[in-house]
């Protein structure tokens, strides 16, 4: 990671940390998704005693977890479900604590899956939902690949309802407003707050890094 | 949920980056698959390094981070000395935007794997959204027998990491691509040399581009100063 990348970190943690729990919408152009995802992960991994959840779609978590150890993302505390392994035939096993599921269709069942898995069920990660305090999906957008729309907005709002019903949990949603306003709005309606890390705020990073090595953030109101 | 009737997109759209490539985007749906590797195949003198400028440049022009991985141990000024012959080459894009890797020196002394992990280590510290082998077909000079191999391993992670990737690779003037890597790849670009009256003519042709209804056919091409490879229209 660059200068950037650590001042965009600290934009996200920063505007995160302004918000309540519950869903966050992040505006994210879909070439930033696989960034900004990691610079998330970094930034929940930087405060100590944030378990969290990783749902993985449109990278096996392996490799998921291969790009955190490049970073040197700690990722104790972080259980995968993986939507994509298993479907791609990359992997019948699971590297690390993770739940295959067999495809990433159907996604609408998984919101009943977790709760079941929250549960007693003998599964190779169990999960405490209590003390969960981040979920992530890398990538919405991706789920339209396998699955209607409706199936996927009825998941948002399930997904959304299972984990705030068990816990003080963090939910950014990341959609590239540009290229899916449709899943954008969906996710609006069901988000209070929202960040925008569009090509603008992306080019006061850059500027910001440029002119100040390392010592401030743009406040979002400058930008 | 109500949605604005301005939003009516409900479908998962393949994601594209354009090329930079004057006229190749209208013929490949507006731009790469985004991710994807790329390879764009041609002898020597047919543009294959100003392509893949161009289309490194044209990520900078937007703020992308991009990576530029030479196989050929050339200093950056070097390369610098013709690629500033074009006016869409600015400097500062080095500054910031494209960062130079010389993977030559460790062609010679890393083995395979080695190699795909320090490949890996610059993706990761760079995160780039574009990416630039050139020319990839001299790892396979220098590799032997592991190149089939050491091929499968690197397009996978390439595919893993969202980047398109443009590799490079160099042909003798009776072939078309190089067979080993065309099975990887999601796209192939031709650049072609023909030899006509007197003269001989550079041309381009999409033979692959997945997902991408593309022109097929070969279309002239013309290098300029001004904007690298240009793909001319056709002249009746």
């Amino acid at each position: 990671m660059n200068e950037k990348d650590l001042y965009l970190m600290a934009y996200l943690k920063d505007n995160l940390s302004a918000f309540d729990n519950g869903p966050v919408l992040l505006d994210v152009k879909s070439t930033q998704f696989v960034r900004v995802n990691l610079l998330l992960l970094k930034a929940f991994s930087s405060m100590p005693g944030r378990p969290g959840m990783f749902i993985a779609v449109d990278r096996p978590h392996h490799y998921m977890l291969h790009l955190m150890g490049m970073h040197q993302i700690d990722p104790q505390g972080l259980i995968f479900i993986d939507a994509i392994s298993r479907f791609a035939a990359d992997t019948k096993n699971s590297h690390s604590p993770a739940n295959l599921l067999n495809a990433p269709s159907n996604i609408d069942s998984l919101p009943s899956a977790i709760r079941d898995w929250a549960g007693n069920s003998p599964h190779p990660a169990p999960m405490d939902l209590q003390r969960c305090r981040f979920a992530m999906i890398d990538n919405i957008s991706s789920l339209l690949l396998y699955n209607s729309f409706n199936n996927v907005e009825v998941f948002l709002q399930d997904f959304i309802d299972v984990l705030t019903s068990h816990a003080r949990v963090q939910i950014p949603l990341l959609v590239d407003k540009e290229r899916n306003c449709m899943l954008y709005e969906a996710a609006r309606s069901l988000c209070p707050h929202e960040i925008s890390v569009n090509d603008g705020i992306l080019a006061s990073m850059s500027l910001t890094s440029k002119r100040n090595g390392i010592a401030r953030i743009v406040d979002s109101n400058e930008v | 949920m109500s949605t604005p009737d301005t939003c009516v997109r409900a479908r998962a759209e393949i994601v594209r980056l354009t090329s930079g490539i004057n006229g190749l985007d209208d013929s490949i749906e507006g731009g790469f698959p985004f991710p994807s590797v790329i390879l764009v195949a041609g002898s020597a003198g047919t543009g294959k390094t100003t392509f893949a400028m161009k289309y490194l440049c044209e990520g900078a022009k937007k703020g992308e981070q991009c990576l530029y991985i030479t196989t050929l141990s050339e200093p950056t000024q070097w390369m610098m000395r013709y690629a500033m012959q074009f006016d869409f080459m600015d400097p500062s894009y080095f500054d910031d935007q494209i960062v130079y890797m010389d993977l030559g020196d460790k062609l010679r002394t890393m083995k395979p794997n080695e190699i795909l992990n320090v490949i890996d280590e610059k993706i990761a510290e760079v995160m780039p959204t574009r990416i630039v082998i050139d020319p990839l077909t001299v790892i396979g000079n220098m590799m032997g027998g592991d190149y089939r191999q050491f091929l499968f391993d690197l397009t996978n992670r390439l595919k893993n990491w969202n980047a398109v990737t443009v590799v490079t690779g160099e042909v003798q003037p009776n072939e078309l691509y190089p067979t080993e890597i065309a099975y990887a790849v999601d796209g192939i670009i031709l650049l072609l040399l023909s030899d006509e009256v007197v003269t001989r003519r550079k041309y381009v042709e999409v033979l692959k581009m997945r997902g991408t209804n593309h022109a097929t056919g070969r279309q002239p091409i013309d290098i300029s100063r001004r904007e690298g490879i240009i793909v001319l229209k056709a002249r009746f």
